[in-house]
């Protein structure tokens, strides 16, 4: 047990023991878990996946904690650890994406013609854009999760350790290699 | 500030995230601001394509406080096995063998039907399989009125209820459905619903008396299967989302299916809703249980009740993979089932042939959110054309 943090759970009845330090974990816990499952929704288009990713993402920071100290900011590492992951999965769900696309064509082509196909633009539109973001270099798809997340610039910053003014700059590299990817992926389609 | 911006300053004053000095020089400077509108055009594009990332959940997903104490008993199976994906399904299987092992008991009692409608919503599933029981060892159990009574009471003492999911509102259309249950509901669009109604979520905690269990087994003729301790006292809390059911044609009223009075227990259904087709959706539900719960031993001794032999039921508890499968028990001879691919998984069809009230389901998972297509008819194929046609 050499080096263990103290378990937080009572391993009988699973409730949750009270120390500061597992509070401190809980309250993290209760204040960004809908934020974090938001964004994972979103990123992935899977609740279940996405609900698996968060809680990947609490796991992480339950188990290797950042550090405390100057700059000190669990929310930002929060998203950080959560947008890698979706990323992540997304690039690993390629292939699960490609099939999924064919058989949304084939629907498609069964609809009658007065069928609108606005729902499946819309879905083949935010596929689109996951696969954009799962192509681009990492760091920027990170920023432009967290950004059009709504996060502000300083907390950006804060979270990927860059200075405030440096984000409108990298803000726009990002979004012009999105933009390309994005063009390249609609184009490269049959 | 008399020098222009850059155009990184200029993506900045687009989002008012420039400096003070930048701002006031952008006001007076016509050059900073016929750049700015080229980078405008630009960021415009991309955010028309990320604004998803902003919109409202399609899901709520769990509440905080359910999700950390789901984690806190999560974490304790890391312990054994540090692999996330193999571990977050194992306490939703082990409450779901548990569940199906009850399920199997209180299906046939008419009194329990309404709260066994209840526990059918409870996997958090991928995939469904259909194992053929044989349901002796049940009509042993509900031929004994004083048998069928304890089951009754093990169940109601078993069950404690944290929120009750109300009886089901009326809505006006799909988008009100959406926005009642919480998560976007699919509806074959060339076809007008004779009524949609949402029910809310609700949540109950099961805790099971092993004494009394093993008690009920042993009188029903079935002293060999013995129960494991892991089952005694052990808490398992369930959260159901609401639901969502879409009726096409002459529907019985959701809220009277209720009761044990509904559809399945009256004869003259099939005449009396000859044209009805339901779809229902809920999001997969979370369940959380203590991480000692045997899963293998209960699902063996469930399929052992309902009629397998000890070595039928171990070669098939080893053929299917717990982590994300619901599995259903069928009475032998009561009933078809067979694979097929709809929405662009697979998923099962059921068929209960009768002469007076034929009944078919089909059940598929997808995305997270179960489907069901039931209907009294004999169409099928109206059920998986529905299915494939969901936008």
């Amino acid at each position: 047990m050499k080096g263990r943090k103290t378990d937080p759970v009572d391993s009988r009845t699973g409730s949750i023991q009270a120390s500061p330090a597992v509070r401190s974990f809980d309250d993290l816990f209760l204040e960004h878990w809908s934020s974090i499952y938001r964004l994972l929704v979103h990123m992935l288009g899977d609740p279940a996946e996405a609900e698996d990713l968060a809680l990947e993402t609490f796991f992480r920071l339950y188990r290797h904690p950042p550090k405390t100290g100057d700059g000190y900011n669990p929310g930002g590492w929060l998203y950080r650890v959560a947008t890698n992951l979706g990323l992540h999965s997304i690039r690993s769900f390629k292939r699960r994406e490609q099939y999924e696309m064919a058989a949304g064509k084939d629907a498609l082509g069964d609809m009658p013609e007065n069928r609108p196909t606005e729902i499946f633009e819309s879905k083949e539109d935010h596929r689109m854009a996951r696969l954009a973001l799962a192509k681009m270099n990492p760091r920027r798809a990170e920023l432009l999760l967290m950004r059009y997340s709504g996060m502000p610039y300083k907390e950006i910053a804060k979270a990927l350790d860059l200075s405030p003014s440096s984000i409108g700059p990298l803000l726009l590299r990002a979004e012009r290699e999105f933009e390309k990817i994005y063009r390249n992926l609609v184009q490269e389609e049959p | 500030m008399s020098k222009h911006l850059n155009d990184g300053q200029l993506r900045a004053a687009l989002d008012g995230e420039l400096e003070e000095a930048g701002t006031q020089h952008m006001e007076s400077c016509s050059l900073c601001k016929r750049r700015q509108y080229v980078i405008q055009s630009q960021m415009e594009q991309a955010a028309r394509e990320l604004a998803f990332l902003n919109s409202p959940a399609p899901t709520k997903g769990p509440a905080a406080n359910t999700a950390l104490n789901y984690f806190h008993q999560s974490n304790n199976n890391r312990k054994e096995i540090p692999m996330l994906k193999k571990l977050l399904p194992s306490p939703l299987l082990r409450v779901g063998l548990a569940i199906v092992l009850i399920l199997a008991v209180v299906l046939s009692v008419p009194s329990t039907r309404a709260l066994a409608g209840k526990f059918l919503n409870l996997f958090r599933v991928q995939q469904v399989v259909v194992v053929p029981v044989d349901l002796t060892g049940m009509q042993q159990l509900t031929g004994n009125s004083t048998l069928g009574k304890q089951v009754s009471e093990l169940i109601s003492s078993s069950v404690t209820t944290q929120q009750k999911p109300g009886r089901p509102v009326t809505v006006a259309d799909t988008a009100k459905a959406s926005q009642q249950a919480g998560f976007t509901v699919r509806v074959p669009q060339i076809m007008t619903p004779s009524r949609i109604s949402v029910e809310g979520a609700g949540a109950f905690t099961i805790k099971v008396d092993l004494a009394k269990a093993q008690s009920l087994l042993n009188e029903a003729g079935r002293p060999d299967l013995v129960l494991p301790n892991s089952i005694n006292g052990a808490d398992v809390s369930v959260n159901i989302p609401a639901s969502v059911s879409v009726a096409y044609g002459t529907c019985p009223d959701p809220a009277a299916q209720d009761t044990a009075s509904g559809i399945n227990s009256n004869g003259s259904a099939g005449r009396q809703y000859p044209d009805c087709v339901i779809l229902a959706e809920i999001p997969t539900p979370s369940v959380s249980a203590p991480a000692d719960l045997n899963i293998a031993q209960l699902a063996q001794i469930g399929l052992e009740f309902t009629g397998m032999t000890s070595e039928e039921a171990a070669a098939f508890t080893r053929t299917v993979d717990w982590t994300s499968t619901l599995v259903i028990p069928l009475p032998k001879n009561a009933a078809t089932y067979q694979q097929v691919t709809v929405d662009g998984v697979t998923g099962t069809l059921i068929q209960r042939p009768a002469d007076d009230a034929p009944q078919y389901v089909l059940l598929w998972v997808k995305n997270g959110i179960i489907y069901a297509i039931s209907s009294l008819g004999t169409n099928s194929q109206q059920a998986v054309q529905m299915a494939n046609s969901l936008p």
